[in-house]
Order: C-alpha cells, then sequence, then structure tokens
C-alpha cells in the first residue's frame, strides 16, 4: 500500500506526525516534491479562482502525487485546542480536493479533533483501517507519531543580527520558501535575523490574547497575534513583518487587530498570490529594512 | 440611550415591535444604501467581508440620528463573524464615536450570567414590569417569524400568480405598513391580517413556473442590498425562489443547537458532500442545493461576500452535485464592486437556460 502524502498547508508543522504514523501501520509513502511552478500551475488549474495561494498550491501537491499512490492522506484539521478553531477551508480541505481534481485515489476522510489522545486515537482508527486491520498496530503507531511530533520544535531564531525582525503568519507562508520566495534567505542577506513565534513563550501568547475583548477563536491567528503584539510592545525586535495570503479571512482580522494594538512599531503586511512577482517583493523588503536601519 | 442595530434583512421590523414593547429609544438605520456601502467601505479594513462594511455604513447613518448604543450579535464559530464586534468597536472608537457596544453572545462563550448582564443593560433603560418585558420579547419573535413567513409564502407563490406582480405588491404594502405601527400588538394583527390576504391572492395552480433556491452565506442571501435584490428580481421574472437561511431560522438554530435538534434534514442531505460543519453556514449550503433538487426545484443560485471562506469551500463542492444530479447551480460573489449590468445579465441568463430545460423536458427531447 503506497500512501501519498501531500507536502502543502500544515505538513511543515505536522511532518513528523504524519510521517511516522503511516510508516508505523507498515505503509510506503510517497510526498509530494517541494513546491515548485509545476505545483502552482497545477493548483491554479484544478482550485475554484477564489480561494487563497496555500490551498491552491495544495491541489497542485495533491495532483502531482495523486497517480502515484493508493491512498492520499489529506489531514482534516477540525480543532487543535478546546473552544478554539482553525479556517473553513481546513475542515472541509478532503471535500475541496476530491470534488475539484479527478480521478482520485481514496484519500482519508476522518476528522482530527487534536485536544486530547482519545479524540486522536478515533482519527486514527478510521484512517488507521484503511492501511491495516492491526489495531494494537495502530495504537503504537499513533503513540510513536505522537511522540515524534512532540520532539518537533520548528521555527526560526537567527542570532547575531544587528537589526531583527520578527516573522509572523500561518506557517505554511513562513516556511515555504517557494511561497514566500526566500523571504528568510532575503532577510539574512541585508543583515537582518529573523525569530518566530515558536520562540515565544506560551504564557506571553496567552497574557496578550486575553486582553482581547472576546478571545480569538482561530488557534494560528491566537498565536501570530500574541506573538506579534509582544514583540511590539517589548520592542524585542525592531520591526514585524507578517506574511499573508490575498483571500484570507483570518489574516484580514488579525493583522487589523494587531495594527490596533501596535501604533506606529514598524509593521509590514505582504499579500501574496500567484501573480506576485519577486522583484517587487524584494523592493518592499529593502525599502523596509532602509526604514528600519534609520529609525534605529 | 438611543438603540440601534445593524439591518439584516426583515430584522428591523421585529426590532422595532421589541423596542417599542420596551419602550426603549431607538433608531432604525436608513435602509441600507449606497451611501452605506461606500461610507462603510472607506472606513472598514480592505480584506473585510462586505457584511462588516455595510455594517459599519449602518452605524455611521444610525449615529448621525443620534444612536449610541449597538446591539450586536456575535456567535462564535470558526468564521470571522464572530469577530466582527471586537474590530467593529475599534474602528467605532478609532473614528471618534463613543458607541456602546452590546454583545449579544452564545452563553457558552461569555457565560449565562454575563449574558443576562447584558440583557440587562438593554431592558434596563425599560421602565415596564418585568411581565411586560418578557411580552415584548415573546412579541417580537412572533413578529420574526410573522414576517418570514410572509415574505417566503409570497416569494414561492409568484410563480403561480393570476395577476403579475401581486404578491411583490402585497409584500412591500406589509412592510411598509408595519413599520407605521404604534405597537406590537397593532403590528400583530396587521401581520396575521396580511397573513390570511396571502392565501386570497388568485394563484393558478396549473402554471409550471421555473423555481430557484436561494443558498449560500447568510447575511448576503438575508440583506436584499448586499445581493442587489436579487429576489425582488427574480419575482418580476415570475420566478418561484425559496430560501431557508432567514432570521427566524438563524434564531431557531443559535438556540437550538446546544440540543442538537436543529436542521436535521438539511444535515442528513449533505452528508454525502460535506459531512461535517466546517463554519459559517456552508453544510447548510450543501445540503439546500441537495434539498432543492430532490423538492423539484430547477436550480440553485449560491450568493456569498468575495473572501467568504466558508462559503469558497462550498463552491468548489457544488460543481460535483450539479454534475451527478444533473442540477443547474449559478455561484454570484458579490463585494462592493458588483457591477448592476452584469449581474443581471448573468441572472438573466441563468433564468434563460432554466426554461430551456424545462420545455426541453416537456417537449420530450
Ligand atoms: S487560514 Fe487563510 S491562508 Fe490559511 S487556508 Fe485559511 S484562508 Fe487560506
Ligand atoms: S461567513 Fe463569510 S461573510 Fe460571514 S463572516 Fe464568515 S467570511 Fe465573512
Amino acid at each position: 500500500m503506497i500512501v501519498g502524502i501531500p507536502k502543502g498547508l500544515l505538513y511543515c508543522r505536522y511532518q513528523s506526525f504524519l510521517d511516522t504514523f503511516f510508516y508505523e501501520l507498515g505503509a510506503e509513502i510517497i510526498t509530494s516534491p517541494d513546491t515548485n511552478k509545476e505545483i502552482l500551475n497545477a493548483g491554479v488549474k484544478y482550485c475554484i479562482d477564489e480561494a487563497c495561494l496555500p490551498v491552491k498550491i495544495y491541489h497542485g501537491h495533491v495532483a502531482s502525487i495523486k497517480d502515484k499512490c493508493d491512498m492520499i492522506a489529506i489531514p482534516r484539521i477540525m480543532q487543535l485546542r478546546e473552544r478554539e478553531f482553525i479556517c473553513p477551508k481546513f475542515c472541509g480541505l478532503p471535500e475541496m480536493v476530491v470534488s475539484s481534481i479527478p480521478d482520485m485515489p481514496r484519500t482519508t476522510m476522518a476528522p482530527i479533533y487534536a485536544m486530547s489522545k482519545d479524540r486522536l486515537y478515533a482519527w486514527a482508527k478510521k484512517t488507521g483501517s484503511m492501511v491495516t486491520h492491526d489495531t494494537g498496530r495502530i495504537k503504537r503507531a499513533l503513540d510513536s507519531a505522537i511522540h515524534e511530533q512532540q520532539r518537533f520544535k520548528g521555527g526560526i531564531k537567527d542570532e547575531g543580527f544587528r537589526l531583527n525582525i520578527a516573522l509572523t503568519g500561518h506557517p505554511y507562508n513562513l516556511y515555504d520558501s517557494f511561497i514566500n520566495m526566500n523571504i528568510v534567505k532575503k532577510l539574512n542577506k541585508l543583515g537582518v535575523g529573523v525569530i518566530t513565534e515558536e520562540y515565544a513563550d506560551e504564557s506571553i501568547i496567552d497574557d496578550q490574547v486575553k486582553k482581547l475583548y472576546k478571545k480569538p477563536f482561530w488557534s494560528f491567528a491566537r498565536n501570530s497575534y500574541g506573538f506579534a503584539v509582544h514583540s511590539a510592545q517589548s520592542k524585542a525586535v525592531d520591526g514585524i513583518i507578517y506574511i499573508s495570503s490575498f483571500a484570507c479571512g483570518i489574516d484580514s482580522v488579525v493583522i487589523e487587530l494587531i495594527k490596533d494594538k501596535t501604533d506606529d512599531f514598524p509593521f509590514m503586511v505582504i499579500k501574496l498570490d500567484e501573480h506576485t512577482g519577486e522583484a517587487g517583493l524584494d523592493t518592499r523588503v529593502e525599502a523596509f529594512v532602509d526604514m528600519l536601519e534609520r529609525t534605529r | 440611550m438611543k438603540v440601534t442595530f445593524p439591518h439584516m434583512g426583515n430584522i428591523y421590523i421585529a426590532a422595532k415591535a421589541l423596542m417599542d414593547g420596551l419602550g426603549v429609544e431607538y433608531v432604525i438605520p436608513p435602509f441600507t444604501n449606497k451611501a452605506a456601502l461606500e461610507i462603510g467601505s472607506l472606513h472598514s479594513p480592505e480584506e473585510i467581508c462586505l457584511p462588516f462594511k455595510i455594517m459599519i455604513g449602518n452605524y455611521m447613518q444610525a449615529i448621525e440620528q443620534g444612536a449610541d448604543t449597538v446591539i450586536l450579535t456575535g456567535s462564535c464559530g470558526p468564521c470571522r463573524f464572530g469577530e466582527y464586534c471586537e474590530m467593529q468597536m475599534n474602528l467605532m472608537k478609532r473614528l471618534g464615536h463613543n458607541l456602546d457596544f452590546i454583545v449579544l453572545d452564545v452563553p457558552l462563550d461569555i457565560g449565562a450570567k454575563e449574558l443576562l448582564n447584558r440583557i440587562g443593560k438593554v431592558s434596563g433603560a425599560s421602565t415596564k414590569t418585568k411581565a411586560q418585558k418578557l411580552k415584548a420579547a415573546v412579541d417580537a419573535f412572533k413578529v420574526m417569524h410573522l414576517i418570514d413567513d410572509i415574505e417566503a409564502k409570497a416569494r414561492f407563490l409568484t410563480g403561480y400568480e393570476a395577476t403579475k406582480g401581486a404578491f411583490k405588491r402585497l409584500l412591500n404594502s406589509c412592510k411598509a405598513e408595519a413599520m407605521n405601527c404604534k405597537t406590537p400588538e397593532e403590528m400583530l394583527k396587521l401581520l396575521y391580517d396580511y397573513r390570511s390576504r396571502l392565501d386570497k391572492v388568485k394563484t393558478d395552480k396549473n402554471k409550471k413556473p421555473i423555481k430557484i433556491a436561494i443558498i449560500g452565506e447568510i447575511y448576503t442571501i438575508i440583506e436584499p442590498f448586499s445581493n442587489l435584490y436579487i429576489e425582488d428580481k427574480l419575482m418580476d421574472y415570475g420566478v418561484s425562489t425559496k430560501k431557508t437561511l432567514t432570521p427566524s431560522w438563524w434564531y431557531k438554530n443559535l438556540v437550538l443547537s446546544p440540543l442538537k435538534l436543529n436542521q436535521l434534514e438539511i444535515k442528513r442531505k449533505a452528508r454525502d458532500y460535506l459531512p461535517l460543519g466546517i463554519g459559517g453556514h456552508a453544510r447548510e449550503c450543501i445540503g439546500e442545493a441537495v434539498l432543492a433538487h430532490d423538492e423539484g426545484f430547477d436550480g440553485a443560485i449560491q450568493i456569498f461576500p468575495m473572501g467568504c471562506m466558508p462559503e469558497i469551500v462550498s463552491k468548489a463542492i457544488l460543481p460535483k452535485i450539479s454534475r451527478e444530479k444533473d442540477f443547474p447551480i449559478m455561484t454570484l460573489v458579490v463585494d462592493e464592486m458588483t457591477g448592476e449590468a452584469g449581474y443581471v445579465t448573468r441572472i438573466e441568463a441563468f433564468v434563460d437556460l432554466l426554461e430551456r430545460r424545462k420545455n426541453n423536458v416537456l417537449s420530450g427531447c
């Protein structure tokens, strides 16, 4: 049994979990290549026009492996923490993909509620049974997957730069260097260090979030918001860059909430879609860094 | 205290009944209009969805008439609607308006005590007795159901009317007269009266009108300005329409959702295509499309504001339903740039298509 795992969206964060789980079940795993031009083009072709860039690219990843595997693992992440949600597009991801791409192999459909091990097990049982009927094995696979995931840290924290910025946004925009056109390298080259939210304290994020009238209820938004506002208020960095995609409803809210709390702290939003040109991005990043130099 | 609220379909009629019953001062914002949309868009974040912008426009126009308190329902879910209040409060403050926001939320999130507290803020301004207040609330809900009921009936029966425009005229005069009522009792009486008058309008049961279900994002379905009065347009073409999402549906859904009693039918219908709720009303949209097909409708029109996350998911799924069930579905995405001309052309073309299909079937080819 060959299981295909598309490398788009939250794979960058849950890679250890997904790979380990299917590996331990005894499946052969293939992943799609890193995002590239063909993947982008396939995504734009299959996915509906109104979707955001990361979702289009995800469709491209699926298309690139669908004929090479017996089933595709499309995580349907419904909830990571109690009373929090994530983007509707994650919750409906399997349906979006199977309705848009023809001749799909079998796909995983079970929802993931990651708040407790019991609820994760419900997912594992359904998903694992597509590969093996050995429930003991499924249980063990889940255990190892959770274990591997807990060891995963991720994130960026550059040291030794004169200027530093907080880089924030959804993980797939931050860690897919095709999507963001290698922004981290670009910044480093300009003498700017980067730090991401993985290196912020949970408690700092909680503190900031509590100050909102109403708790934000998107798990990733919560992190971006708390991290950005804290970075600005504590002046731990010289500026903030938020990488976003057009047509992302969640970002449109979070960016406003951040702006509202950070006054005139240097804050740049980079919005991406399939038409974004690299030259324009370079100019904006350079101008922002120049501004940081001057105001320092 | 002078209370106002954003427009959402017929809610203003029920709100009038409630405030009249409570004896609280209120301002009904002018019906959503071009100017409201323009000021709303000017001050709102560019990428926020259309409902947000229009609501800001409603507040600004209500402030001009002296409103100082906004009642807002922010239901929690993986959609932006729940975040509206926070942002709208910030925005209005930045614009220099000292508005009080009363956010009525689902108890689980704010706690039942806090909810009562917030409701108390409104009813505290009322000098009526407790029993009178309760009656005002009950009357308001009755009004909401009645007017939604009347509207639904009128829109559906349009296709069968013997005299063109009869139902539209009746519906319009009903709404206009409701706003002239001085008390909730008077309004209820009027609405009951209109409801029975509906049954007396001459219809031709042998007609085979085109029937279209309106599905999609709740605000753009309910607030006619935002969908460029699509239901009125379809009425003019003699098309029968149906929508499940109405303010009274919304209320029922909110209140009943903890009991999971709501919308069993729609959920069942959605199962093959979208078995889980993903936020907003995407599952309803899918379920209604299937339901409309099963009920013998000729087609469905999905409406949503640009960038609407849950409806983008539905839009990706709808073509599959359309393919598998041979059921035409058209999607209209609206935003502040939507041009009337192109929009009307698309609606007309869709109605033409449905007519052609119907005639083909009838003539057996
Ligand atoms: S959170 Fe934003 S970028 Fe991510 S899938 Fe949803 S809409 Fe797209
Ligand atoms: S359902 Fe759509 S229109 Fe409504 S708040 Fe959510 S994104 Fe905006």
